[in-house]
């Protein structure tokens, strides 16, 4: 827990509504890591990440940058924000400007650069979510997806240490999913923590190195995919387990065992690998 | 929609906006120096000349667009021109026309035609992003320019919104009857009051997420051969207003 970036300790967040949030929440996020965060609705998550970018301070408990508690002064905030990306659910609530390369270059702007820089960081976070053929058009007139990956960009090109991503899958077709999963591969490799609130199991099963389960404002669960989301009362919050690993586990109820050479597919397509292997063994004796 | 549309396809959309606004200026001062309604007309139709034939805007569209103005511009003549008198003894009603107020109004409306197709050069030749930069050059408050950035970019998500709300209501039945369409009518403004309050909390949020602490700032898009189109523009403006002196 002591090499997390930034941490929660012992959050609780009420919203002035009497809503309570998040309850006594302790978590921490790791450097480097694909973190998945899981929960059904209204379990947190959103609320969580807000108090990671400093939006909503917590009602009790602290947050740590590293072992230094957050500040929250006005100059504070500013570095953290500086190292937290956020990106929000619904593009038209966080796209300020009718055109493309101006609502990218806001953060930057905000950050204070110097233009030729901001200009340099526009055009590289518009290559990096592919969108460089668009950036001339009119914000309005992009998809969902679409915008959904200038957010994405306007995010980048603050150039973050951690990008939280609040379920950025949702409402993407198959095609645009695995982009956007491309991209954030390319993020990752490039160093940057990266934070996703899903509701998408298989996803997270398959993508996330750290998976965090909420439920109703505290962590139910914390560790490895394999470790968590295979627990009974895991499934239970989430009322469904990867359906990779039901796969293989009724495979093995047959006796098939996958797991022979100490590899567990995670993937659609690593099980299916793994299947095909499987198959040759038994033809050649 | 359409000025938002030629604004993003026509020939001129990459001229420096600068250029475009010196033209436009020209015109309107072009417009109040004319001479005579002659003169005014004149420039209005050169300007519409450099709209079509310049910027390359389908004449078709153009009319589309300046048809509501120009109507407009066609009642209030009509209606300075013409006066209705009650007279007394018959008590019948007559319709009068002064001559000599007739040249004062010919150069009123000569002069209102011109300063349209100055605007029309402009707004249809460019997005309003670029509009707002231009008068962020020339140091018009950013509070109004802000205010204009937001407004313009939630214009297009509310009228998605409106639209999405008319859509749901009607797939319920909502717009079956008069009755019913004017209840939906009233849950559609309950509704939208609501969801304009919740995105300007989430645009809020949005904001300090990265990094803002009040006025709005962006990169302004670079413009090549922008002195080049200046200068033109500069001539061109000169030269419409000489043109407005000049002829009788
Ligand atoms: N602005 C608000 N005012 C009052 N209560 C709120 C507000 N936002 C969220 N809540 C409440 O806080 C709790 C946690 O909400 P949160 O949005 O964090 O959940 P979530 O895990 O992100 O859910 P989802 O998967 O649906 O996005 C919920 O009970 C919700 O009703
Ligand atoms: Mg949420």
């Amino acid at each position: 827990m002591n090499d997390a970036i930034i941490r929660l300790e012992e959050v609780s967040y009420r919203y002035p509504d009497g809503t309570s949030a998040l309850n006594n929440c302790t978590l921490g996020i790791h450097r480097n890591r694909r973190t998945a965060v899981l929960g059904a609705n209204g379990a947190g998550k959103t609320t969580m990440f807000l108090h990671l970018n400093g939006i909503v301070q917590p009602t009790s408990g602290r947050l740590f940058w590293g072992n230094t508690p957050l500040d929250y002064s006005r100059a504070g905030l500013r570095k953290l924000r500086s190292k937290v990306g956020m990106v929000f659910q619904n593009p038209d609530s966080q796209l300020f400007s009718a055109s493309v390369r101006e609502d990218i270059s806001f953060g930057p702007m905000n950050l204070g650069l110097d233009i030729s820089t901001v200009r340099q960081r526009v055009d590289k976070a518009l290559q990096a979510v592919a969108m460089a053929e668009l950036a001339d058009k009119p914000v309005h007139n992009l998809s969902y997806g679409q915008k959904k990956r200038v957010c994405i960009a306007g995010v980048l090109a603050m150039e973050p240490e951690i990008i939280v991503l609040d379920e950025p899958m949702a409402g993407l077709d198959a095609a645009m999913q695995l982009e956007l999963t491309a991209v954030l591969e390319k993020l990752h490799g490039g160093g940057i923590t990266i934070v996703i609130a899903t509701h998408d199991l298989d996803f997270a099963y398959g993508w996330a190195d750290q998976t965090l389960v909420m439920e109703s404002g505290r962590v139910l669960a914390h560790g490895t995919p394999d470790d968590i989301l295979l627990r009974p009362e895991v499934g239970e919050t989430l009322g469904a387990t990867p359906q990779v690993a039901e796969i293989i586990h009724s495979l093995s109820l047959i006796g098939i065992d996958l797991r022979g050479n100490g590899y567990l597919p995670r993937t659609k397509d690593e099980l299916v690998k793994a299947i095909t292997a499987f198959a040759g063994r038994e033809d050649t004796p | 929609m359409l000025t938002e549309q030629s604004a993003y396809t026509n020939r001129w959309r990459w001229v420096s906006p600068t250029a475009k606004g010196i033209l436009t200026c020209s015109g309107i001062v072009a417009a109040f120096a004319a001479s005579s309604p002659r003169a005014s007309l004149l420039v209005a139709a050169l300007l519409m000349a450099t709209a079509i034939f310049g910027a390359g805007i389908p004449a078709t569209r153009y009319l589309r667009v300046g048809a509501p103005a120009l109507l407009f511009l066609g009642a209030s003549c009509l209606s300075l021109l013409v006066t209705l008198k009650f007279t007394h003894g018959g008590g019948t009603l007559t319709m009068q026309s002064n001559p000599a107020e007739l040249s004062h109004i010919a150069r009123m409306c000569g002069r209102s035609c011109a300063c349209l197709t100055a605007l029309l050069l402009l707004t249809l030749t460019t997005p309003l992003s670029d509009i707002i930069s231009l008068l962020r050059s020339c140091k018009v408050p950013d509070t109004l320019l802000d205010l204009m950035t937001l407004c313009y970019r939630t214009l297009f998500v509310l009228s998605a919104a409106i639209h999405e709300t008319i859509t749901a209501q009607s797939a319920r039945l909502g717009h079956s009857t008069l009755a019913l369409s004017l209840r939906s009518m009233g849950g559609l403004v309950a509704n939208l009051t609501i969801q304009v309050w919740q995105r300007s909390q989430a645009l809020h949020i949005a904001a300090l997420a990265r990094n803002n602490d009040g006025a709005l700032r962006f990169l302004e898009h670079p413009f090549a051969h922008s002195r080049r189109h200046i200068t033109m523009a500069s001539g061109a403006g000169v030269t419409l207003i000489l043109l407005a002196v000049l002829i009788p």
